[in-house]
């Protein structure tokens, strides 16, 4: 396996040692080891301060740490001081993370979420699960590769790279497509799952559904819906043990 | 109730479970945890497919709520969904739903509270070996990348354990399949319903997304009212 594989398939792991004082800066260190190796051929000090910094402090989104790994390695070899790389590694955090969150975590998941309810509301069964896992694992692993190929082949240069990228335009795109979906999705799993109950039951859901958002946007955190549908489902276990 | 729970089948949910935990942050993070993804691949291996899918889609419209990032804290609805699963394919009716519903629920907030458990076990690690990791020493990273990964392998497989556990304890308490406990399936799909509305309204914010989301609900009532 070379170097670059060997760095993406430990990519995958990145959050595995994630920890509230380096984040992910150990699975970086951890994924930066195989695309160091060569330096320590031709420059082993340099290699020893590389391995360093890249376990230190890092955190943006999993999917889009290989550009930072990419471009940092790149910078590494191509001599650019220590800390000039360590702001590089910094300044990436924040617009990744958010790049991703907005393409992945509010985007394409609920995106494909919905997709996959809906077609399993319209009978798909298991062939929509299967489905979902082959297109969002494709999709995820092409971004992993691309983000370590762009990252390497811009080094410090990274930030241009991204701005005129297809990430930054499908974040913009993906959002609306999200939300329309999450509309459609949502009124037909609610027609699915209470299908076969009353006019009565079916009023009484939706009651509690207006409500349960009604609460949750006025006080926010302190009614999740999950405490929500906890307490619920106690009450209503208690009334009908009666 | 009878949830046919045989030795096989309980050591493929939880490896299965272990798989679907161990994917929300450590590796790979491909949608396995899901709780749609995770339920529906329990139904499977349970034999009730139709089963896993009704009580995936309801967790997984809690699931749309939460936002995955960095150090935030948010449950983990996989393992969970596993015993929520194993649970439900015992009974019929929306009694049964409701209660694995609630067992799904109680499970993720107990997947949050280990997620944070984690978090510090690898932060302490991670002290601990601060001068080996100054010195730029590979084992050492490679080592501590290890224990996070067991780590989190052994929380995973616990959690399944336990919801593996809370199905079967639950099971011991028969729910007819009509009358008031059908209130409590009702409850659980209010309240799943409310989450997907409240995660959805809160992404959309105020701007185009929000335009579109409404164009998405009013296309899937019509839908709905004419199919």
């Amino acid at each position: 396996m070379t170097g670059r594989l060997r760095a993406l398939w430990r990519l995958l792991a990145l959050q595995a040692t994630w920890n509230f004082e380096r984040m992910q800066g150990i699975g970086m260190g951890h994924a930066a080891e195989p695309l160091l190796e060569e330096l320590r051929e031709s420059d082993a000090a340099r290699q020893a301060d590389a391995v360093v910094r890249s376990a230190e402090f890092f955190n943006c989104h999993p999917y889009l740490a290989g550009v930072a790994l990419g471009a940092t390695v790149r910078a590494e070899y191509e001599g650019v001081p220590g800390a000039q790389i360590v702001r590089l590694r910094t300044a990436l955090c924040g617009p990744l993370g958010a790049l991703g969150d907005r393409l992945f975590w509010i985007g394409v998941v609920p995106l494909m979420m919905s997709a996959a309810s809906l077609a399993i509301v319209e009978g798909a069964g298991l062939a929509a699960i299967v489905a979902l896992l082959v297109v969002y694992n494709t999709l995820r692993l092409a971004t992993g590769a691309w983000s370590l190929e762009a990252g390497l082949r811009s080094g410090i240069r990274v930030s241009g790279e991204i701005a005129g990228s297809w990430l930054t335009r499908s974040a913009e795109r993906v959002g609306p497509a999200a939300g329309f979906m999450v509309g459609v999705a949502i009124p037909k799993v609610a027609a699915a799952l209470l299908a076969g109950t009353g006019a009565q039951m079916v009023s009484g859901a939706l009651v509690l559904a207006i409500a349960g958002v009604v609460l949750a946007i006025r006080f926010g955190s302190a009614i999740s819906p999950v405490r929500l549908g906890l307490v619920a489902i106690l009450l209503t276990l208690i009334y009908a043990g009666r | 109730m009878d949830i046919g729970l045989t030795p096989a089948i309980a050591l493929s949910l939880v490896a299965w479970g272990t798989i679907v935990g161990v994917d929300l942050v450590s590796a790979p993070q491909g949608l396995l945890s899901r709780p749609l993804v995770a339920a529906a691949v329990a139904g499977w291996l349970l034999g009730d497919v139709a089963a896993g899918l009704q009580v995936g889609l309801v967790l997984e419209c809690f699931a749309l709520d939460v936002l995955p990032v960095g150090a935030a804290k948010y449950p983990d609805y996989g393992p969970g969904a596993v015993g929520a699963t194993l649970y439900a394919t015992g009974g019929k009716g929306f009694g049964v739903l409701g209660v694995a519903t609630g067992i799904g629920l109680v499970m993720a907030l107990v997947g949050g509270w280990s997620l944070l458990w984690i978090r510090h076990a690898n932060t302490r690690a991670v002290q601990r070996q601060a001068a080996a990791l100054a010195a730029g020493d590979r084992p050492t990273i490679r080592g501590l990348q290890r224990e996070g990964l067991l780590r989190d392998i052994t929380r995973s497989a616990v959690l399944t354990l336990l919801a593996i556990g809370l199905a079967v304890a639950s099971a011991r308490f028969t729910f007819p399949a009509e009358g008031p406990f059908e209130l409590v399936g009702i409850a659980a799909i209010g309240a799943a319903l409310a989450a997907v509305s409240t995660g959805a309204v809160r992404s959309a914010g105020r701007g185009p997304r929000l335009a579109w989301l409404s164009a998405g609900a009013l296309l899937g009532l019509l839908w709905v009212v004419l199919g």
